[in-house]
């Protein structure tokens, strides 16, 4: 490939990169101005021409706006495990404004994100239900993350986030804000509920032979780092009531009694119901026990997620517990 | 960092750019500058490592120095053995230990290391280097040309893999002289087209079949899915040959013109041909520098000349293949080739010639079947993609396909990318340049989605 030029030649060569500079700039400089001005994931960071609402299956992005919602004022956090629990049957037993902002697959560091945004959003929040599932009770101090979140999304710094916007999953989001302002499209659930059984059964497994005696393995049943940052979150929200929820699973896959397993499921539950101990209408409700109803496999649609009819006796406890706090139920 | 990182194509490229633009005036300067540079660059992935490669330029710069002042083959020799055992240490010891324990029912040694970063490149620039130094072929050059040589950063991570010879006249050569905007343009049309490649052909493919070679790790692919893993064989093409473009873009822009590394090697008709097409130049320094040597050597009589040079070529591709990685399924992908490789040679010396439809077909398929070796990490898991292409795919899913229809077409189709670069910049014409310059953004967008945030936990 020969490269020599002649002098007109190389003027032309410079317009030549000059057009392709200018045009990569202008390129650029529009998607930037488009994002701005319609805030794709409805952060309300930016977002001057003022359009309402998302459409976003995916509750990692689509929580951003959900939870800074001024329609709610009370909200459910967890991962799929807490996710049948119903916004609108809260609402209507509590009298607070429910919005779910669980997001399947999850841990801690992701629902703590969560809950700072929704309480960063809300000058006076009524409740904060927090499915607080065995992923919380992890001994692993770094806390770490199963499946990519976007914690830009909820970061305090419209940088990183404005950082974030020049990528094409922004840009369909913003395509789809603009046909939603357009009134092309009809917005996502504002309440964030979605009901996983439509997706069809699950499978459910032989349960595992027993492990290790639960006394020879004590020695890991003191720290659980996540449930240490969820009580400095706590500490930082005082007046707002919280109901933890230690949600069901099928008793047959429950950790066998006197086990090394059983025993830190015991330890964790306790450190989580002694965050809410003294706390005004707060409770620690645990659901992860062998009855009658979790022995039952109807209630399941696969072992660690429950049926609607359980998930609206949850709620009942959890309405019951947010109105008379740690004196009220500790199960279903 | 990456060619299709932000930090490099948004930061660093532009930085070092405007920086070398104040050398470029100062003849002094230049080489000294770019080194600077691609230390700096070198370094962004594991600092440490800089020491490393500043240690191996250092040794085998005075390595070269001793044997001229002595003329002692001694020094050549073991500095090419310590290179050896360098690049031994870091990419097959627990390889090796692996091996051992397999066959003495007992554990060895474990090192915890990273490797690093295109050590197994600037080792073969060394070899490259020394082995002409000791033939009479190479000169002497100062450090900082060497240095150079050895850590240019658009080619010291992952090739192309450019012989003394081609580059080190280039090194420190005025960029802004008469001339050098057609020489950007070039570079950027390069560079654009390379990111095309990666972005839009390979990365889709990687995100269809990475699912399917997981699945084959622990069990048998169904549906029809193995059919998918076949394009493995684009998307390291594509992915590779994207790679070796941007570096070419990048050189030129500092007014280094890189050896090209493909030129479409799927539209080949026999696997020496492939061979001849296909990173090209790796199979350049395999050739001149371990087959060759292997060949010519004199080992028994002259009536087995024969057997010894397809036992060399057995030999160099079963090297090629443990260069790739440390792994008998490396190996064995090497070594397959090589028994292909000896079968063309035999065809073509003794059988009739094919039609050259069936000779491409033949290649092909070849290529991208053993192409799942490469990929599976196993031989279990190639075997689950193998015995999975029994059942055909499922048209109704034909949808999925889609990447792999596309880079298909465009591998067995489309001319070689430095033709169709050739055949852009041909002319200045404006509106290439716009089409470009749009091109570029959109690449960028695409490159914006660091995060696979759709997961879909369905499965539960």
């Amino acid at each position: 490939m020969s490269l020599s030029t002649s002098s007109s030649d190389s003027q032309a060569w410079g317009r030549w990169l000059a057009m392709f500079v200018c045009m990569s700039a202008l390129g650029a400089g529009v998607i930037f101005a488009l994002v701005v001005l319609v805030d794709p994931y409805d952060s309300g960071r930016f977002g001057f021409i003022g359009i309402e609402g998302i459409r976003d299956e995916s509750p990692r992005t689509a929580n951003a706006s959900r939870g800074r919602d001024p329609q709610f004022s009370a909200a459910v956090f967890g991962n799929s495990t807490g996710q049948l629990l119903k916004p609108t049957e809260l609402s209507q037993a509590t009298g607070m404004r429910f919005v779910q902002l669980t997001v399947p697959g999850t841990g801690p560091r992701e629902q703590i994100a969560l809950l700072r945004w929704f309480v960063g959003h809300h000058a006076r929040a009524d409740a904060l239900v927090i499915v607080t599932d065995p992923v919380w009770c992890t001994n692993d101090p770094a806390l770490p993350i199963l499946n990519p979140f976007p914690f830009w999304l909820y970061s305090e710094s419209p940088l990183e986030y404005l950082g974030r916007l020049f990528s094409s999953r922004a840009l369909g989001r913003l395509v789809r804000r603009v046909q939603l302002g357009l009134r092309l499209r009809t917005p996502s659930a504002p309440d964030g509920y979605w009901n996983y059984e439509l997706l069809g059964h699950g499978e459910f497994r032989p349960a595992p032979p027993p492990n290790e005696p639960a006394e020879t393995a004590a020695a890991d049943q003191t720290r659980f780092p996540a449930i240490e940052q969820l009580a400095s979150f706590i500490a930082n929200v005082s007046n707002v009531p919280i109901v933890l929820v230690m949600p069901p699973m099928i008793a047959s896959k429950l950790p066998w009694p006197e086990t090394r397993e059983a025993a830190r499921l015991a330890a964790c539950k306790a450190a989580l119901a002694r965050l809410v101990a003294a706390r005004p209408h707060s409770n620690f409700l645990d659901f992860r026990v062998d009855n009658p109803l979790t022995r039952d496999q109807k209630n399941f649609l696969d072992p660690l997620h429950y049926r609607a009819p359980v998930a609206r006796l949850m709620e009942q406890r959890i309405a019951e517990s947010l109105r008379v706090g740690s004196g009220g139920p500790t199960t279903f | 960092m990456l060619f299709n990182d932000y930090a490099f194509l948004l930061v660093f490229l532009p930085a070092s750019l405007v920086i070398y633009r104040f050398a470029d005036p100062h003849p002094e300067w230049r080489i000294g500058v770019v080194v600077i540079l691609s230390f700096i660059f070198y370094s962004y992935w594991n600092p440490p490592f800089v020491i490393l490669l500043a240690l191996s330029i250092s040794v085998n710069f005075l390595a070269a120095r001793a044997y001229l002042a002595t003329k002692r083959a001694g020094f050549i020799t073991g500095a090419i053995v310590a290179n050896l055992a360098v690049l031994g240490f870091f990419k097959y010891a627990n390889f090796v230990s692996e091996n051992l324990a397999y066959l003495f029912e007992r554990p060895f040694w474990h090192f915890n290391i990273a490797l690093p970063l295109g050590i197994s490149f600037f080792t073969f620039h060394h070899i490259m280097y020394l082995v002409d130094l000791r033939r009479g072929k190479a000169p002497d050059y100062s450090l900082g040309r060497y240095a150079l040589y050895i850590s240019f950063f658009p080619q010291a991570i992952a090739g192309p893999l450019a012989r003394w010879s081609e580059v080190m006249h280039q090194f420190g050569r005025q960029v802004y002289r008469p001339g050098w905007q057609r020489q950007f343009a070039v570079g950027v049309t390069f560079i654009v087209i390379g990111l095309i490649e990666k972005t839009w052909l390979a990365d889709p493919l990687g995100r269809l079949l990475d699912p399917i070679y997981v699945q084959a790790s622990h069990e048998p692919v169904t549906n029809g899915n193995s059919w998918l893993a076949l394009g493995f064989g684009f998307q390291v093409l594509f992915d590779f040959a994207g790679y070796s473009d941007v570096a070419i873009g990048v050189g030129l822009l500092f007014a280094v013109q890189l050896p090209f590394n493909f030129n479409v090697p799927l539209q080949s008709t026999n696997l020496q041909d492939f061979w001849q097409r296909w990173h090209m130049t790796l199979m350049a320094f395999l050739r001149d520098y371990v087959f060759i040597p292997l060949s010519n050597v004199k080992i028994g009589r002259k009536r087995y000349r024969l057997v010894q040079h397809f036992s060399a070529m057995l030999l160099t591709m079963a090297l090629c293949g443990l260069w790739h990685g440390a792994s008998w399924t490396f190996v064995l992908w090497g070594a397959l080739h090589g028994c292909a490789l000896v079968i063309v040679s035999l065809w073509r010396r003794y059988c009739p010639r094919l039609p050259v439809l069936l000779g491409w077909a033949l290649t092909a398929a070849f290529v991208l079947l053993t192409c799942v070796i490469f990929r599976a990490g196993s031989m279990e898991a190639a075997m689950n993609i193998y015995r999975g292409l029994a059942q055909l795919p499922d048209l109704e899913r034909t949808v999925r396909s889609v990447p792999i229809i596309a880079a298909a077409l465009c591998a067995f189709l489309l001319p070689a990318s430095q033709d169709i670069v050739a055949r852009l910049t041909e002319r200045p014409k404006i509106g290439i340049a716009a089409v470009l310059g749009l091109a570029a953004v959109a690449i960028l967008v695409e490159l914006g989605d660091r995060d696979a945030y759709e997961f879909v936990y369905f499965q539960f």
